[in-house]
């Protein structure tokens, strides 16, 4: 009663339905991953920094290490499907088997999906390692972030304020994020960086720019009326523009 | 406890155990809501947010500590003491000593007037206002924790001395036995609201 | 067992029970909050000039709201049975046969009836009223959506619409399964007359009732502008809506911990004879998992709103900065109780597919152990993984690697509820029902929305896509493409025990149809837009979102149809659909052993059980 196959046929993948499973499965992993990297892959932004690139990278490996799982899903679900199908308003006949359980397979199974969620907390924590080591960095730009209904507020160490954000690229940045009323959060979208802003904290993280041009800044965070709107730019600019930018501001700053 | 079903056939045994079980979920329920207010104190004295766990000593109080704990501690030893005069009630209708359970009911029964009494007084007299800071938040919503569970206590201890004293129990009385696992909750609850405030 | 009433007293004029009705408690509770209302409003002092918040017309509303309350609970007679106790006066048998509903006729289901039967069918009714609430503010938020400017709403309206929309729709969800079905059937499934505790069954639906009134009135008053979750700070500053979402979530909170430590005892203690734990129907384990797990979690939820009441009205500072509070407070209160509440809106649907799956496959339940296991497992961990909702807030950003294992963990649980699903199907005789094909859509849909979730354990992945639309995407497809498919396939498989009518199977085939394939488009819409970076809870986007966006309004549209097309199959089949027969499905649990209309003690002699209910297969036939 507990065995998988019933012992008129002791040898079950020579079944049909068993081997039309497993070129189905072959198939819908093969499909399963390739449509659900480049799902994602596409819809993703354009990453402008390490730590977006990592995301992406994590992704496209949790998506093919669930593909085979989702795929023998997908498989044994289209064999039962187009296997003979009963209609009508009284039931079938009753199966030609009645096996309750089979522990080989509920034990391969089990294993197999915590190997799987192994393997997705080590990817997870080393990238988390990374990031954490960012926020640690003295070296450095500081830059002080202050959330408030419905905007944001950037001060950097010599002085400067600015509603938008400049930065250099390549270099690191650490953002010491707070807010002055209710909860926001700081979303670099392109950078893949995201930190809540809350009053009465100061919360960090850090990322490296790496590409010149303008990118996201988004709250994620509902923080009332004019949540939708509360975003603004944030500009990787060289090194000398920024320069030029950071002692132009602190300049103003100090006039008014 | 007040609740039996339609189907009047069945043992009282076989009732009174259902109900038990039933009050038991619903304290684990009520136990659920007291411990997450004893993680609610520890987590803002832990947090201290603005350095404004403690109201800042003002001419009208110059410090909160002495009032802190001890009236959380009182109404704790007030319940306890209903606790026990509830349990030696219990102890006759065991002895089948009418008498004796219904001294006990009524006993505890005057012990929750006493403590709301008690924990009201505490609750008006009390030297801050709510707007002064998270210790005086807590202190108040242990406070009408307490209250409320309180004011429970004085129904079902009032319906339990009432029931005895009509001799509702001379066959059965699983109804007082229930009756006192709520009051070990009661006791237990505020002793949890007591020990709290005793960490300012 | 209906001949009692012979007995019946001869009390001269009506009682008390007798008068009371929903008629009666809803004049009792407007009266109430009225009378509160004016002399509150006479007597309240003004606020002084010292405090934070405003808190005088807080004050009013919440006091005029709990008058409401209680005056309501006490106008449907809540109060008389907790009165005749301390009175000393038990209710009489016949007293209590009247509770129930004893031939009473439609009138029944305006009162506080007791009858598991009755509370049943009021919890349909008032299930699908949600649903059709809810439904129809999504398809206001996506016609929104469906150009990028927005501005059809207003910024106000839309963020109270959203938050609105979201709170029904967990409550919505969380009875949805437990509510009808857990009272309807779980009894007579399990071999019991009625519920352990009748009356708390009819309290635990009438609190609904109760409820559902200041979360309308909030409508009024401001509305509820912070989205379910109702994060403080936001929600200290929020108007007087708030107030009504506060009493909303208190009152259903009580609702959920009666219900829960009824429905707990009357599996533990009413059981059939020869019904032991390996005999009971795994239908049964979802639903007291369910509501078990909601017993501790939901009065975390209640002292969060409580708390957020007492700064807004008393100005005290449980997460008002400004005075040592914290909003980190709020957030871990708040998803204590709201990570373990998707498994209790989850559990129960996967677990009534399960049930339906060995009858539509006619081949026994694969691995009832390990199905046991899975529901156990998912029950356990899921108290552990709630700051999974809060790596991005900063609030311990050293306790997010051992988050990230508890919630990767429960995707092993949650793998073994797919092993006996799929293994069920496996060899089966496909007997084409829509029951039968909600099965497959939950495996599709359930694996999308477990696949996603993996993404979303992950810290690094999190930082990128929490709060923006993927999520709304992630948890549509677990609660509604997994949780709302399994209910709805347990509508059409004990529609005929609980209307005696068979439910029409062109129109749940239609509906089926239409709402799974407008779910698929418009949550893959959803996850493309959250992908490209917009926020969730906006009302309006960069016009580079637009496409997908009109993907997703298009997808809704189409649920929205589908929905439709559902609704007029429960109503023209309830009404005039195919006379049922016993049992149309052959099942093998027992409620399918009585007869329509089934009697107000459901059993004449009570049964008793020698087998599980899975005995298919060509060896038993």
């Amino acid at each position: 009663m507990t065995d998988l196959m019933p012992p008129k046929n002791p040898q079950w993948w020579k079944r049909s339905d068993v081997k039309k499973t497993f070129i189905l499965w072959i198939i819908c992993t093969a499909v399963i991953g390739y449509v659900g990297v480049e799902f994602h892959v596409r819809n993703l932004v354009d990453p402008a920094s390490e730590t977006m690139s990592s995301i992406i990278s994590l992704m496209r490996m949790f998506t093919w290490a669930a593909a085979p799982v989702a795929g023998l899903v997908t498989a044994m679900s289209l064999t039962v499907l187009t296997s003979k199908r009963h209609y009508g308003d009284n039931p079938p006949a009753e199966a030609d088997h009645e096996i309750r359980n089979s522990p080989k397979a509920a034990a391969v199974w089990i294993v197999i999906s915590g190997l799987l969620c192994l393997f997705a907390l080590i990817g997870g924590l080393v990238v988390l390692e990374q990031e954490n080591e960012g926020v640690l960095n003295t070296q450095a730009i500081q830059v002080d972030v202050t959330g408030q209904q419905w905007l944001w507020n950037f001060d950097y160490a010599n002085g400067a304020r600015s509603e938008d954000l400049y930065l250099p690229v390549n270099k690191p940045v650490v953002f010491h994020i707070t807010s002055v009323d209710v909860k926001h959060s700081f979303w670099v979208v392109q950078m893949g960086i995201k930190m809540d802003a809350n009053p009465g904290y100061t919360t960090e993280t850090a990322v490296t720019p790496n590409k010149i041009g303008v990118f996201d800044v988004r709250c994620a965070e509902l923080c009332g009326l004019l949540h939708a709107y509360m975003q603004t730019k944030v500009h990787i600019v060289s090194q000398a523009d920024y320069d030029a930018w950071l002692s132009a501001h602190a300049a103003m700053e100090a006039g008014a | 406890m007040s609740v039996e079903t339609h189907a009047h056939h069945e043992h009282p045994d076989v009732v009174g155990s259902r109900n038990r079980l039933g009050v038991i979920l619903l304290l684990v329920a009520d136990i659920a809501f007291a411990l997450s207010m004893v993680f609610v104190y520890f987590y803002l004295r832990g947090q201290n947010v603005n350095d404004m766990w403690l109201p800042a000593a003002t001419a009208d109080h110059p410090a909160i500590e002495p009032l802190s704990a001890g009236p959380g501690w009182t109404v704790t030893a007030i319940a306890a003491f209903g606790l026990l005069a509830h349990m030696y009630g219990l102890k006759g209708a065991r002895a089948h000593n009418q008498t004796q359970l219904k001294l006990g009911s009524l006993v505890a029964f005057v012990a929750s007037v006493i403590a709301i009494g008690y924990q009201y007084n505490t609750i008006s007299s009390a030297p801050f206002t709510f707007s002064d800071g998270a210790y005086v938040s807590c202190f108040y919503m242990f406070a009408f924790l307490n209250m409320v569970h309180l004011l429970l206590t004085l129904f079902i201890s009032f319906g339990n001395w009432n029931r005895a004293r009509l001799g509702l129990y001379v066959e059965n009385f699983w109804h007082v036995d229930i009756v006192r696992i709520w009051w070990i909750w009661m006791v237990v609850s505020s002793l949890l609201g007591a020990f709290s405030l005793s960490y300012p | 067992m209906t001949t009692l009433t012979q007995h019946t007293s001869a009390a001269p004029g009506k009682s008390i029970i007798e008068k009371l009705n929903v008629f009666t408690a809803l004049a009792l509770g407007v009266i109430s909050a009225i009378v509160v209302w004016r002399l509150s409003l006479a007597l309240l002092p003004q606020d002084s000039e010292e405090v934070r918040l405003f808190s005088r017309e807080d004050k009013i509303t919440l006091l005029s709201m709990c008058a409401w309350f209680i005056g309501f609970m006490t106008g449907i007679g809540a109060l008389v049975g907790p009165m005749r106790w301390v009175m000393g006066k038990d209710l009489s048998h016949d007293e209590n046969m009247f509770l129930a509903g004893e031939n009473m006729g439609p009138k029944r289901y305006l009162r506080y009836t007791t009858d598991h039967k009755v509370v049943g069918i009021q919890y349909l009714f008032i299930t699908i009223l949600i649903f059709f609430l809810g439904g129809g503010l999504a398809m206001l938020i996506r016609t929104n959506l469906g150009t990028p400017e927005g501005g059809w709403l207003h910024a106000q309206a839309y963020n109270s619409i959203v938050g609105t929309h979201g709170i029904l729709m967990i409550v919505g969800t969380i009875i949805m399964v437990t509510g009808p079905f857990g009272n309807f059937i779980m009894p007579i499934m399990i071999g019991a007359r009625d519920m352990a505790f009748p009356r708390l069954n009819a309290l635990s639906f009438w609190l609904i009732v109760a409820a559902a009134v200041p979360l309308i009135w909030g409508q009024f008053i401001g509305g509820i502008t912070t989205g379910w979750s109702a994060y403080n700070p936001l929600a200290g500053q929020a108007p007087l809506g708030m107030d009504g979402y506060i009493m909303y979530i208190c009152i259903f909170a009580i609702s959920t911990m009666v219900a829960g430590a009824n429905i707990t005892t009357t599996v533990v203690k009413m059981r059939a004879k020869g019904m032991t734990w390996n005999r009971t129907p795994i239908f049964i384990y979802g639903v007291v998992a369910s509501v078990a797990l909601a017993l501790p979690a939901f009065p975390v939820f209640f002292l969060s709103q409580i708390l957020s009441a007492f700064d807004r009205a008393l100005d005290t500072s449980f997460y008002n900065t400004a005075g040592g509070g914290s909003g980190w407070l709020y957030e871990n209160l708040f998803w204590i109780m709201g990570h373990p509440e998707v498994y209790v809106i989850l559990i129960p649907a996967v677990a009534a597919l399960m049930e339906m799956a060995p009858v539509f496959t006619r081949r026994p339940l694969f691995s009832f152990n390990i199905a046991v296991l899975g529901i156990a497992g998912i029950s356990g961990l899921s108290v552990l993984v709630w700051a999974h909702h809060m790596y991005i807030s900063g609030w311990a950003p050293l306790l997010n690697a051992p988050f990230m294992l508890t919630t990767e963990l429960i995707s092993i649980p949650t793998g073994m509820l797919f092993l006996v699903l799929i293994g069920t199907l496996w060899r089966g005789r496909i007997w084409m029902t829509m029951p039968l094909m909600s099965i497959f859509a939950l495996l599709w849909n359930f694996m999308i929305g477990g696949v996603t979730g993996i993404y979303l354990s992950d810290v690094p992945a999190d930082a990128f896509l929490h709060g923006s639309m993927y999520v709304t995407a992630h948890f549509h497809y677990t609660l509604m493409g997994a949780g709302l498919t399994g209910a709805l396939a347990a509508l059409v498989y004990w529609f005929p025990k609980m209307t005696g009518r068979m439910f029409d199977k062109t129109l749940s085939w239609i509906a089926f149809w239409m709402v799974q394939i407008g779910f698929n488009v418009a949550f893959v819409g959803m996850f493309m837009v959250g992908l490209a970076g917009q926020p969730r809870r906006v009302e309006s986007y960069a016009p580079t979102f637009s496409t997908a966006n009109l993907v997703t309004t298009i997808g809704a549209y189409t649920i929205m149809i589908g929905m439709l097309v559902l609704l007029h199959g429960v109503i023209t089949s309830a009404r005039n659909g195919v006379k049922a027969p016993k049992n149309p499905w052959q099942a093998k649990t027992l409620e399918w052993t009585v007869d329509y209309p089934i009697p107000l003690e459901n059993f004449d002699v009570l049964p008793v059980v020698t087998t599980d209910p899975y005995g298919y297969g060509k060896a038993k036939s």
